[in-house]
């Protein structure tokens, strides 16, 4: 569970970098807030002072002098100062009585107002002309009132930070936790499946919707590939065992009986002639099964070299010719292209022969030597070939079986025929990065069309 | 003897004989060939205004009758100079005409039995064809039994 671990520390200290931004700024805005507002309270306090001291009009003075004492909190440490302003010598003599830079009193006299803090004391100073003459006017005080404010947020922070970052790394980890518990969970499934138990799937709830439903699907399709090819390994073991038993059984039942007693001459020959015809059998079946594991990867490389289509088809026409004299093959040239070079294509002679005889002799023996249309053409990219029968046909739900090795559709039990032929011509048309398609209904013969890429 | 022609289409394969007939009949043309549909126009203004013949043909075409024209200017390539795809969009013999003579057709071929394929756009040009003063050849062959692609091919190259 180690990126379980990452996650949760990657969340917590996210939100523990947001929780201490947050703390800081409060506080540090917070007293900036109070320092501000405390130099306005000494402002007042000093404008009211200057009203109620340097008013020319006595009723209004105590007027502003009963205002400040009724209505102004008196501050901790609060004291008014006055300083007669005549000249320059005046202001350092000033400054130097209250202890301060003389800078302060030069921004009064300038700039009308200014503040300065020294140590806990605050000051904030106003430059009055009135009839008694120029006046600087500074209130001091201690800031007490803001600094326990400050003190009780800084407490408040203390303790609420570490609660709080508790808090945050426990709601990662349960974070972290929920978001891996879905993926334990498919991992837990997915260990309970084994090749036993194949058809197993993943379990989907309608509520895993999202990425997780992805994921389930995702691995519940290749659950269906990965059981489909077992099922094909399996059944081609089954086929395969039968198809070389059958003769076997045939050869040893054959020397048994021969064996039970003594025979004439004649009777043995009968019966070697027997046990030959099915060991050939036998021995066909293997070299073709051979075959068919040796073009189904491309590990060994073919030697290619060019080739016409035309003449590859007149050759497989003289092959079948040899091996069924009643073929009605009939090769259509109507459409071949005027160049002869457009029809050349890549390829091993003696694979692409195999292939096409397979395809042409198939067509012949399921139509049972009807009339076979064998056509040739080009198009731009491609040489097409289109052999077409009138044979007994494939049921259309057998169509997608048909390249399974050993399968034999359901309606040829009248015919000889092992099974390899097809998925041996599909291997070889692979190999040369051709196409084969093979269209057919019922009693009404069956299409093929092979397209190899031209060579140019 | 250069020559012209006009061949109504509805982009199925099948259709393609009228021309390998064509071209079967007389081996000393050469041919161009002009494979007309006819298309209704979309009455919407912004349709109007985004209208693209090689859009609207595109989405018609299918790569399987690519294919089979190219079989055909592979086995006539002396006789099949050119093969054009065009639209009509025409609704009276008029336009028709003007069409016939902008792009100079001087014969036209017909399937005798075939009938050509109808969608919801489709435009029937066969009669504009016979009222147009130009030479109508039928043309006729064994039509397919099945209705698949692969059928119409293996008529078409046989």
């Amino acid at each position: 569970m180690k990126s379980q671990f990452k996650i949760a520390l990657i969340f917590f200290a996210g939100t523990l970098s947001i929780i201490l931004l947050l703390s800081i700024s409060v506080y540090y805005f917070s007293s900036r807030y109070s320092f501000t507002d405390f130099y306005k309270r000494l402002e007042v306090r000093a404008v009211l002072a200057a009203k109620s001291q340097l008013e020319s009009e006595e009723e209004k003075a105590s007027a502003f002098k009963e205002m400040r004492e009724k209505h102004l909190e008196k501050l901790t440490g609060e004291r008014d100062y006055f300083f007669k302003i005549n000249s320059k010598s005046n202001l350092i003599n000033s400054a130097k009585q209250l202890e301060v830079p003389v800078q302060f009193f030069e921004e009064i006299a300038n700039r009308g107002n200014a503040t300065l803090k020294k140590g806990d004391l605050f000051f904030s100073g106003i430059n009055y002309k009135g009839l008694k003459g120029n006046y600087i006017i500074i209130v001091s005080a201690t800031n007490d009132y803001d600094t326990q404010h400050l003190l009780h947020l800084r407490n408040i922070f203390i303790i609420a930070l570490p609660l709080t970052s508790l808090l945050a790394l426990a709601i990662s980890f349960l974070f972290s936790k929920r978001i891996f518990k879905l993926i334990k969970k498919i991992t837990d499934n997915v260990k309970e499946i084994s090749s036993e138990n194949m058809h197993l799937r993943l379990e989907k709830t309608p509520a895993d919707n999202d990425e997780m439903g992805e994921l389930i699907t995702t691995f519940n399709n290749m659950l269906d590939r990965l059981e489909t090819s077992f099922e094909t390994q399996n059944n081609f073991i089954s086929n395969a065992s039968h198809e070389l038993s059958t003769p076997l059984t045939a050869i040893i039942g054959e020397a048994e009986v021969t064996l039970s007693k003594d025979r004439t001459s004649k009777e043995y020959t009968e019966a070697l002639h027997i046990v030959l015809n099915e060991a050939e059998r036998l021995d066909k079946i293997t070299k073709s099964l051979l075959f068919l594991a040796q073009t189904g990867f491309d590990g060994k490389k073919q030697k290619m070299e060019l080739l016409r289509a035309d003449e590859l088809l007149w050759d497989t026409k003289k092959t079948i010719d040899k091996m069924n004299p009643a073929n009605q093959l009939q090769i259509d040239m109507n459409m071949v292209p005027e160049n002869p070079e457009k029809m050349s294509i890549n390829g091993n002679a003696q694979l692409l022969h195999l292939a096409l005889a397979n395809i042409l002799s198939n067509a012949c023996k399921y139509s049972s030597n009807k009339p076979v249309k064998v056509s040739l053409a080009t198009t731009d990219s491609d040489v097409v070939i289109i052999v077409k029968d009138s044979g007994i046909g494939i049921p259309e739900e057998e169509l997608k079986y048909i390249y399974d090795p050993f399968f034999r559709a359901s309606n040829t039990r009248n015919f000889e025929g092992y099974g390899i032929g097809l998925p041996l011509s599909r291997n070889i048309i692979r190999l040369h990065k051709g196409s084969l398609e093979v269209s057919s209904t019922v009693n009404n013969g069956v299409t093929v069309q092979v397209r190899f890429p031209r060579s140019n | 003897m250069k020559k012209t022609i006009l061949i109504p289409t509805d982009f199925c394969i099948e259709s393609l004989n009228v021309l390998k007939q064509a071209l079967l009949l007389d081996t000393n043309k050469e041919l161009t060939v002009v494979l007309l549909s006819g298309q209704l126009l979309s009455d919407s203004i912004v349709d109007l205004m985004f209208y693209s013949r090689r859009k609207i043909i595109n989405s018609l075409l299918k790569p399987s009758f690519n294919d089979a024209i190219s079989i055909l200017k592979n086995r006539f390539t002396t006789n099949l100079v050119d093969v054009r795809i065009e639209l009509f969009h025409g609704l009276n013999k008029n336009a028709f005409k003007n069409f016939i003579s902008a792009h100079k057709i001087e014969e036209c071929y017909v399937a005798k039995h075939y009938v050509l394929k109808k969608t919801g756009n489709t435009l029937d040009v066969i009669d504009y064809i016979r009222k147009c003063n130009l030479p109508v050849y039928e043309m006729d062959w064994l039509l397919t039994q099945g209705t698949s692609e692969f059928d119409q091919l293996e008529t078409l190259i046989s």
